[in-house]
């Protein structure tokens, strides 16, 4: 016999969208789980709140640009959950940073106007909302800048990071400091333990400091501590005597791993649980609505019934959207109808990969409300949601954040309506 | 303009043409060839990997299958390191007409292909994949062969006795001296600059392309079929033998495991244009239809890319001359003062990989007749640079090597375990500016990320090494995007899409390349910030 839980709602999916959604719930009152079959894209991403990047033209403001935006593609993600969800999501996820596990980190910016902070290629990438630890790179307050890193590091190349940022008019120069460690590879989590600790900062600090001219600003891949980046930051800061600021690098993201921290804080705090590794593999449905799902995780099986489902299990990127053989797309955790998908016979991909590519948009077919087509409990966050090229528009963190904190709203809404009916 | 002189000038830098540039310097022959792209860039670099045992012609074409054993036998010796001895089987399956199989045998046994029928429960036992209900299995000795490795090991071999080999250098004209073809000139396509190279004798081994560069030396008639066939690299060894149909060889009947992959393949549709390549998306349902009947659940594995090649196939259109008849089905050798009365100039063409070596000890023959010399050809006991200890390729010999010194040395592409210190060894050596070009050398990007890795990684290198400018670098960087999209977008499903959505994120988001300096969606940022 397999163990059954109830809860007032249960999130498929522990990316952005659905740790929004999950900690909105549990903080007005339900009953929440949270069912990841993994990490989402938090670990992957640069950790960014990038709302609104490029349509294509370069966004120098979001909640300018949204407007028209949502004017001209009414089934874009955008369009659905409204400009003041960015905002207030927004406004909300900064909150959880500021008050959440990490002291002093904090996001900073806004949907007015864009940041332009440097990507490892050296490109001044437009974001509304940064990490405080980039938020010094930052092009209009950059002078002359050094860009460091170790060259145990193959997730960053400061000498083409530097080129590139000449190339935009920031006066750059790359260092990188041969530092020991104990092995050629490693990656950003690895160097980000060593930034922890202090004697490895004042050695890296000595070296740098006989390497740097009259550079205002030193650039350093995101590696700078898990725990305390502040701290860490403002170490470095006050040993250079200049500004220093991360730079996103390749996968596995430091900052995303903050981000995570901070969003399953926030989660656990409102009371919500989360259950990691667990794959959603069936379901039961009864008159247009879902009852409950099943997970496999931990070698058991585990029924979770609830009365309201949020599916934010992403797009193609994680599995949860798929493109088979025979060229079907499907919705592989509940089998929802999906929109957006190119006809059968008509290009899927094109010849070009830095173009719109047709298959990109597809998602799973919602109303208005988020509420996915051919049910009446279950709504859709993040990247399931069709319409919106979050990497090309540079929008998906805003359109998780937005989306997951609607569908919540929408759900607690009808669980007050539900409580009125009962009292 | 530069002049250069040689013996003889080989135009074509496939396995041919390098087996020819390779056997002329072992013969003491100064040698210079060109190619208009890189070497085995055309036809040789893009077949399926099959060293053929010579099973797959022993009805159809026994001529050509007692080409293929004897120089299987002999690349085995030669090229010992670019071969991986997998051993070849051919399987009756339920989909196969049963009779084939003992002419099959009969042909085998009338061609010299070594052949051994073992139970179809044995065949399953080594190969579990395999259909199950296979009634009848043959063992023959195919093999895997890299034509990278082969193909740069011979050029090499031939670079330190002295050839010059000029990639990149496209001809642009073919020189003629009344009845003699002198030379030819070259432009280099990165640079313009041009090169005239005078020769006592011309070889032709332009492939697909060879009708073109025949038209050039004003011969006519070479006319060169394109026969265009597309394969699919599979990101598993879901067989560890090759597996052929034991049938009249058609599409889709052969799976070779290479490397880390397996290929199916291929295809054979005409086309006009040797660079035509073009994948049909019936092609690709054909591929993995014919998959699922050599090995069940193929179409859940992960295709990883899609190529093209097109076969040479020559037709003499000046049937009246008697002197190409004796040439064999499966390549043609055109010694064109013989057959048009034009000195100095041989044409090579047709054939298979399996049998490059034997086509180029025929042409050299050609070359020193032409030349007045006799001199032996002994491609078939020097061993290649590389292969002098006789020992076949073994899969996992990188990893065991990486694995020696896991922690000393950083590995930029993981799928294909190519090291910091190879690429930037490579880049040197090569000076090459495109990481496609270091791509066939070491395998960069060829695994299951297609570079979604270490694209930015060897950019980056790239960029030092070669002090490039921020934006020769960003469109190195792009460039290779492009190219393992190309391979991709047609056969895209499953986890491959993941994959490139994951990709996405790395070059889109990460990295924003889209808006590089040199991109097409760039513009200047930081001039429009207030300062």
């Amino acid at each position: 016999m397999r163990s059954q839980l109830h809860f007032d709602a249960v999130v498929i999916g522990g990316g952005m969208a659905g740790l929004t959604a999950g900690t909105r719930l549990a903080q007005a009152g339900a009953k929440v789980a949270v069912l990841a079959k993994g990490y989402g894209s938090t670990h992957l991403s640069p950790s960014t709140i990038d709302v609104l990047g490029y349509t294509p033209e370069r966004v120098r403001s979001p909640s300018e640009s949204l407007g028209k935006l949502i004017a001209e593609r009414p089934d874009h993600p955008y369009a659905l959950v409204g400009v003041d969800a960015v905002s207030d999501s927004l406004s909300w996820f900064a909150d959880c940073a500021a008050h959440g596990p990490l002291p002093s980190y904090e996001y900073v910016g806004g949907i007015d106007r864009n940041l332009a902070i440097p990507t490892a290629m050296g490109v001044l990438r437009p974001s509304a909302m940064v990490p405080s630890t980039m938020a010094g790179g930052e092009a209009s307050a950059l002078g002359t800048v050094a860009i460091v890193s170790v060259p145990s590091l193959r997730e960053f190349h400061p000498a083409l990071c530097a080129a590139n940022l000449t190339a935009a008019g920031i006066e750059s120069r790359a260092l990188t400091l041969p530092m020991a460690v104990e092995r050629a590879d490693m990656n950003p989590v690895g160097m980000a333990r060593r930034f922890e600790d202090p004697a490895w900062r004042g050695h890296f600090c000595a070296q740098l400091l006989a390497q740097l001219r009259t550079e205002e600003h030193v650039g350093l891949p995101a590696m700078l501590g898990l725990n305390d980046p502040a701290a860490v930051v403002a170490d470095l800061e006050r040993r250079l005597g200049r500004t220093v600021f991360e730079i996103p690098t390749l996968p596995p993201s430091v900052p995303g791993m903050r981000r995570y921290e901070i969003l399953r804080s926030a989660l656990r705090a409102a009371g919500g649980r989360l259950a990691l590794g667990a794959d959603v593999i069936s379901h039961e449905r009864s008159n247009g609505r879902v009852t409950s799902v099943s997970t496999h995780a931990a070698g058991r099986d585990l029924i979770y019934v609830a009365d309201w489902f949020v599916l934010a299990s992403g797009g193609f990127a994680s599995g949860a959207i798929e493109l088979d053989s025979h060229w079907v797309t499907h919705e592989r955790v509940l089998g929802l109808p999906l929109r957006g998908v190119p006809e059968a016979g008509s290009p899927r991909f094109e010849r070009e990969y830095l173009t719109e590519q047709p298959l990109a948009a597809a998602g799973v077919a919602v109303d208005a409300e988020l509420r996915a087509e051919g049910t009446e409990n279950v709504f859709v966050a993040g990247a399931s949601l069709p319409g919106a090229t979050p990497w090309r528009e540079g929008s998906g963190e805003g359109i998780a954040l937005a989306s997951g904190y609607r569908a919540a709203a929408v759900i607690a809404g009808g669980l007050r309506t539900e409580e009125g009916v009962a009292s | 303009m530069t002049t250069l002189s040689t013996e003889v000038l080989v135009i074509g830098g496939g396995a041919t043409g390098v087996g020819v540039a390779w056997d002329a310097t072992l013969r003491g022959i100064d040698a210079v060839l060109v190619d208009r792209a890189d070497l085995a860039e055309g036809t040789s670099g893009r077949f399926h990997g099959l060293l053929h045992s010579g099973g797959r012609y022993a009805v159809k074409d026994p001529r050509a299958a007692k080409e293929c054993i004897a120089e299987n036998r002999i690349l085995r010796r030669v090229a010992a390191d670019c071969i991986e001895d997998t051993g070849g089987l051919f399987v009756t399956t339920p989909f196969d007409d049963p009779a084939y199989a003992d002419t099959f045998v009969a042909a085998c046994q009338a061609t010299g292909v070594d052949c051994e029928e073992i139970a179809a429960s044995e065949a399953l036992a080594s190969e579990p994949r395999l259909h199950p209900q296979i009634s009848r299995a043959f063992r023959v000795p195919d093999a895997n062969i890299d034509v990278w490795k082969t193909v740069w090991a011979m050029g090499h071999g031939a670079q330190q006795r002295g050839a010059r080999i000029l990639t990149y250098h496209e001809v642009i004209a073919v020189h003629r001296s009344s009845d003699r073809v002198t030379g030819a000139r070259v432009r280099d396509v990165r640079t313009g600059s041009e090169i005239d190279i005078e020769a006592r004798v011309t070889v032709n081994a332009a492939g697909a392309w060879a009708g073109r560069i025949a038209d050039m030396a004003g011969v006519e008639g070479v006319r060169v079929l394109p026969g265009r066939g597309i394969m699919i690299a599979m990101n598993h060894r879901l067989v560890n033998t090759v597996i052929n149909r034991c049938q009249m060889p058609t599409d889709g009947d052969i799976l070779v495991p290479i490397r880390t992959v397996s290929v199916i393949g291929t295809t054979d549709q005409h086309t006009d244009d040797p660079d035509d390549h073009t994948v049909e998306q019936a092609e690709v349902d054909r591929m993995f239809d014919d998959g699922e009947k050599l090995v069940p659940g193929f179409r859940q594995a992960r295709a990883l890319r899609v190529w093209t090649g097109v076969r040479p196939l020559f037709e003499d259109a000046k049937e009246s001359d008697t002197d190409t008849r004796d040439v064999t089905r499966a390549h043609a050798l055109l010694d064109h003062e013989q057959r048009d009365g034009v000195g100095g100039f041989v044409t090579i063409t047709g054939g298979k990989l399996t049998t490059y070596r034997m086509m180029a000890e025929e042409t050299v023959d050609a070359v020193c007749r032409h030349l007045g010399v006799s001199r032996e050809c002994t491609t078939a006991t020097e061993s290649l640079p590389g292969s002098e200890s006789g020992a076949t390729y073994r899969l996992g010999e990188r990893l065991q090597r990486k694995e020696a010194a896991l922690q000393d040395e950083q590995v930029i592409c993981e799928c294909e375990l190519v090291t910091r210190s190879s690429l930037e060894e490579a880049m040197r050596r090569t000076g090459s500016t495109k990481l496609d070009d270091i791509r066939r050398q070491l395998r960069l990007g060829m695994g299951p990320c297609q570079g979604g890795f270490c694209n930015y990684r060897a950019t980056g290198l790239l960029h030092g090494i070669d002090e490039l400018s921020a934006e020769d670098a960003n469109q190195a960087l792009l460039d290779f995007l492009q190219e393992r999209w190309k391979g991709m977008w047609p056969i895209l499903y499953g986890d491959q899409l993941r994959q490139v959505r994951f990709d996405d994120w790395v070059f889109q988001g990460v990295l924003d390349v889209a808006h590089a300096p040199g991109a097409a969606g760039a513009e200047a940022v930081a001039a429009e910030q207030p300062s």
